[in-house]
C-alpha cells in the first residue's frame, strides 16, 4: 500500500511538510467553515451534475480540502508518459483510417479493429488538419508504488472533468491563500488559452484566416458535463452551441446570429458521433448538423475530436497501446498498461473464470463504474451472477487484477483518513503537445472502496504540480 | 451573437420582472385584504389575478378566490407558467445556457435566487409570510438589475432591456386595464375612500406609491395619477417610459440595421403620440381603448422582435 504523504507511519514525505503543518493547525471549526464555503461555493456557480432524483434535482460531487502533490520529478515522467501515449494514439488513428501498417504488421488483428461501432467507415481515406485525430485526451492513471503508475484507460473522444480541476483551484486559492505563499504551486489557469490556440492551430485547410472562428457544439443542458462546456466556452470567449445553431450551406458551416449566418471554422463538440451528422451517421437522430460530415471531409471545417476517435480508447483496443508505443514513436512506454485479460480469447476466458474471486470485470462498453465485479471485494453470490454473464458474453468483458491504488490523506468528519485516489490529467496536440501542469484527483470517500467514480460516492481534490 | 442567446437573453429579463410584477400584485392583494370595504375583503384577489393574467389558469384550477390559493397560485404554483417560482426557474434555465453571454455576477444574483426559492418552496409558508416573500423577490430582481451594470454594452445588454421594457409594457398597461375605470372621473367616487384605496393599489403595484407624491403638488386626482402612469416619462413604470427605452435599445442595436428600421418603423407613431398626447385627450378618447390599443401594439413588437432576431 502506497501512501501519498505518510513514508511511514511517523514519517511525512517532504513536500507534504507544509500541509501537514496546515492541518495540525486547522481546527474543527475551520474545516467545517470551509467544507461549507466549498459547497456554497459550488452550488452558486452551478458546477453540479443532474440526477434523476426527485428531492436533489442538481448534485454536487464532494470537495476534499486536502490537495494532492506531486512533486517537479514525478510530475515530469508522467508529463513525457501521457504526451508519449497521446502521440502513439494519435498515430494510431492517423493509420487504420489510412494504410492500416500496425495490421498489415500483424500487431492488432483487423477484426478487432473494423468490427467496432465505435471504427467510423466514413472516416475512411480522409485526415484532419495535422493528422491529429484527438487533441484532447484525458489518462486516467493510478499509482501503486513510489516509481509506478499505471494507465486504467484513456479517453480520447471528450474527455470531461477539466473545469473540476480549474474550480477545485479556484476555490482552495480563495480560501486558503496562505497555502500558495509557502507551497510553489504551478498554476494552471492557462489551460483554456492552450485549449484554444489548439484548436486554432486545428483550423480546416479552407480557413484563410489567422482568426479562425472556433464554437463548442454541446448537446444542452440536460448534459451532465453542461456546466463544464459553459464554462469552458466562457473561459475561451468562443460561442457555445447547440446543433439547432449551426447549419450548412455551400462548402461551409454556419452559425446563426443576429447578424445574419456566420462561417464557423473549428467546432469542439461536445457530443457523440451519433448525433454529429443525421446524413452520416444516425438517420433518427433529431439533433446534428445534416451535411457538416461533407463540409468536414472536404476541408471547409474541422471537428476535434475527429468522428471515429473513440476507436482509439477501445477497452479492446487498451491492450495494444504499448506496442502502438514502440511501433509508431520507436520508443519503450514510459506509463505501464494494467495486465488485462480479453475474454473473447479462450486461454483468457478460462484463467478469468478460475481466478474470478481475484480479479476485477469490466464490460468492454462500460463507463462511470457500473456493471464490474471487484473479486475481492464481491460476495460469493455475485461473482456466481457475473460468472454466468461472463460465459454468455465473453466478448464484452475483459479482467483485470485488482490495483493497490495510492492513499491519499482525507477528511472525514474533520479527522485525516487515507483514501484511495485516481488521476485525470488532461493532454493537449495541436501545434505542440502539452501536458496541465495538474489534472483532476478522484478520491473514493468511502472506507476501502476502490470506485472513485462520482456516481458512486467518488469525491474530488485539488491536485498540485510543485514548481522546480 | 447567436440567435439563440439573443433570445434567452430576451427572456431571462423578461420573466424576471414578470416575476417583480407579480411580487408587486401580492403585496397589494395582501395590503388590501388587512382593509375592510364595502363589498367584504376578497375582492382585490380577483384584481390581483387578472392584473397577473392569471384568472383563467386560477379558476381552472380552484372554484373560489380565496387568499391562501391565490398567493400559492401566483408564487409557487408549478402549474401556473407566469408563478414567481416559475419566472425564477424559467430565467435560471435560460441563464445557464447563456451564462457566457453575462458576468459571473448576474449569473450568481440568478442561482442564487434560484437556490433560495428551491429552498423557500420546500418550506410551507404561513399566509402572513407573504411580505418577506414579496419582498425577497423585489430584492433578487434588483440585484439581478444591479449586476447588469458591468454588462459590456453590447447587443447583449440592448436584447436584455428590450425584455424588461416589452415586458415591463406589458405588465404596467394590463394593470392600467384591469383598473382603468378608477381612473375615469365619477363625480360619486372622487374623494370617496374606495377610491383612494383603488389608486393607491395602483400605484403601488407599479412601485410609484411615494413617487407620485414627489411628481404632482395638490390634491390627488384621477387625471393626475393617469397622467403619471401613462405620459409621465419620469416614471419608470408609465407606458410613455417603458416606450421610450424600448425604442432606445431597439436602436441602439448594432446587428441587422434593416432589421431594426422595420420594427422601429412599427413602432415610430406610438412613440410620437405619447410624447405629444395630453391625459384630458386619452380619456376623452377612452382610457380603454388607448391602453388595448397599446398593449397590441406591444405584442407586435413582441413577436416582430421574436420574428427578426431569435430564428
Amino acid at each position: 500500500m502506497f501512501n501519498e504523504m505518510y513514508q511511514s507511519e511517523s514519517l511525512i514525505r517532504n513536500h507534504y511538510n507544509n500541509i501537514n503543518e496546515w492541518l495540525e493547525k486547522m481546527t474543527a471549526k475551520v474545516i467545517n467553515e470551509k467544507n461549507a464555503e466549498a459547497e456554497t461555493h459550488f452550488r452558486n456557480i452551478g458546477i453540479t451534475f443532474s440526477t434523476n432524483s426527485e428531492t436533489a434535482r442538481e448534485r454536487i460531487i464532494p470537495f476534499d480540502l486536502i490537495p494532492r502533490i506531486f512533486t517537479f520529478s514525478e510530475w515530469s515522467k508522467l508529463e513525457k508518459g501521457v504526451i508519449q501515449r497521446t502521440k502513439a494514439l494519435n498515430a494510431f488513428l492517423a493509420d487504420i483510417y489510412n494504410q492500416g501498417e500496425i495490421i498489415k504488421a500483424n500487431i492488432i488483428p483487423k477484426e478487432l479493429i473494423f468490427k467496432k461501432k465505435s471504427y467510423e467507415v466514413s472516416m475512411f481515406g480522409f485526415t484532419p488538419p495535422r493528422s491529429i485525430y484527438s487533441p484532447i485526451v484525458g489518462i486516467d492513471l493510478v499509482r501503486t508504488n513510489h516509481n509506478e503508475y499505471f494507465v486504467l484507460e484513456d479517453n480520447c473522444r471528450t474527455p470531461s472533468g477539466v473545469s473540476y480541476m480549474l474550480e477545485n483551484r479556484e476555490i482552495m486559492m480563495r480560501m486558503f491563500p496562505d497555502l500558495f505563499h509557502t507551497n510553489r504551486v504551478t498554476p494552471i489557469d492557462d489551460y483554456p488559452t492552450r485549449l484554444l490556440q489548439t484548436l486554432i492551430s486545428l483550423a480546416p485547410i479552407k480557413c484563410n484566416t489567422s482568426e479562425p472562428v472556433c464554437v463548442l457544439l454541446t448537446p444542452g443542458p440536460l448534459n451532465s458535463a453542461y456546466y463544464e462546456h459553459s464554462f469552458l466556452s466562457d473561459q475561451m470567449g468562443i460561442e457555445m452551441v447547440e446543433s439547432t445553431d449551426l447549419f450548412v450551406e455551400g462548402e461551409f458551416l454556419y452559425m446563426k446570429t443576429v447578424d445574419g449566418p456566420k462561417k464557423v471554422d473549428v467546432v469542439y463538440r461536445r457530443i457523440d458521433d451519433d448525433f454529429l451528422d443525421p446524413l452520416c451517421f444516425n438517420p433518427n437522430s433529431v439533433i446534428g448538423i445534416p451535411g457538416i460530415m461533407d463540409v468536414y471531409r472536404t476541408g471547409g471545417v474541422n471537428i476535434c475530436s475527429a468522428p471515429g476517435a473513440g476507436i482509439a480508447d477501445d477497452k479492446a483496443i487498451y491492450v495494444y497501446v504499448p506496442e502502438m508505443i514502440k511501433f509508431y514513436l520507436g520508443e519503450q512506454p514510459i506509463l505501464e498498461n494494467v495486465q488485462t485479460w480479453s475474454c473473447d480469447k479462450d486461454d483468457d476466458l478460462n484463467y478469468v473464470l478460475e481466478n474470478l474471486s481475484d480479479l476485477v470485470v469490466k464490460e468492454v462498453d462500460g463507463s462511470g463504474g457500473y456493471g464490474m465485479l471487484i473479486g475481492p471485494k464481491s460476495s460469493k453470490s455475485s461473482i456466481e451472477e457475473f460468472r454466468r454473464k461472463l460465459s454468455a458474453n465473453p466478448r464484452g468483458y475483459i479482467a483485470q487484477p485488482l490495483l493497490d491504488l495510492s492513499f491519499s490523506p482525507t477528511l472525514i468528519k474533520n479527522q485525516v483518513e487515507g483514501r484511495r485516489v485516481d488521476l485525470r490529467p488532461f493532454c493537449l496536440m495541436g501545434e505542440n503537445a502539452q501536458l496541465s501542469s495538474g489534472g483532476l484527483t478522484r478520491v473514493a470517500m468511502n472506507e476501502g472502496s476502490f470506485v472513485v467514480n462520482s456516481s458512486q460516492g467518488g469525491g474530488v481534490k485539488d491536485t498540485w504540480v510543485l514548481a522546480e | 451573437m447567436l440567435s439563440r442567446t439573443a433570445e434567452y437573453l430576451y427572456w431571462i429579463s423578461r420573466y424576471m420582472e414578470r416575476a417583480e410584477t407579480n411580487a408587486r400584485l401580492l403585496d397589494v392583494g395582501y395590503r388590501m385584504s388587512l382593509f375592510p370595504n364595502p363589498n367584504g375583503y376578497n375582492n382585490e384577489w380577483e384584481s390581483v389575478l387578472a392584473a397577473a393574467g392569471a384568472i383563467q389558469g386560477y379558476k381552472n384550477k380552484y372554484n373560489i378566490i380565496e387568499q391562501k390559493k391565490v398567493e400559492d397560485y401566483l408564487f409557487f404554483d408549478e402549474d401556473n407558467p407566469s408563478s414567481v417560482y416559475n419566472c425564477i426557474l424559467n430565467a435560471r434555465s435560460n441563464a445557464l445556457v447563456v451564462r457566457t453571454s453575462f458576468t459571473p455576477e448576474s449569473w450568481l444574483a440568478i442561482n442564487k435566487t434560484y437556490q433560495e426559492i428551491i429552498k423557500l418552496k420546500n418550506n410551507n409558508f404561513n399566509a402572513s409570510d407573504l411580505p418577506n416573500l414579496t419582498e425577497w423577490t423585489i430584492e433578487q430582481v434588483n440585484l439581478f438589475r444591479g449586476s447588469l451594470s458591468s454588462l459590456l454594452r453590447n447587443d447583449g445588454y440592448n436584447f436584455l432591456y428590450l425584455g424588461l421594457f416589452v415586458e415591463r409594457a406589458d405588465n404596467s398597461a394590463r394593470l392600467l386595464d384591469v383598473k382603468y375605470f378608477v381612473l375615469l372621473p365619477k363625480p360619486q367616487y372622487i374623494g370617496g375612500n374606495i377610491d383612494n384605496m383603488q389608486w393607491s393599489i395602483l400605484l403601488r403595484s407599479l412601485s410609484s406609491f411615494r413617487a407620485f407624491r414627489w411628481a404632482y403638488d395638490g390634491d390627488v386626482t384621477s387625471t393626475k395619477i393617469a397622467d403619471f402612469l401613462v405620459l409621465n416619462s419620469d416614471c419608470p413604470r408609465s407606458l410613455s417610459f417603458c416606450i421610450q427605452n424600448i425604442v432606445k435599445h431597439l436602436t441602439n442595436l448594432t446587428c441587422s440595421p434593416e432589421k431594426v428600421n422595420k420594427i422601429y418603423n412599427t413602432l415610430k407613431d406610438l412613440n410620437i403620440k405619447i410624447q405629444e398626447e395630453k391625459i384630458e385627450s386619452i380619456v376623452n378618447f377612452g382610457l380603454h381603448e388607448f391602453v388595448t390599443q397599446f398593449i397590441n401594439k406591444i405584442s407586435s413588437v413582441d413577436s416582430d422582435i421574436q420574428k427578426e432576431f431569435f430564428n
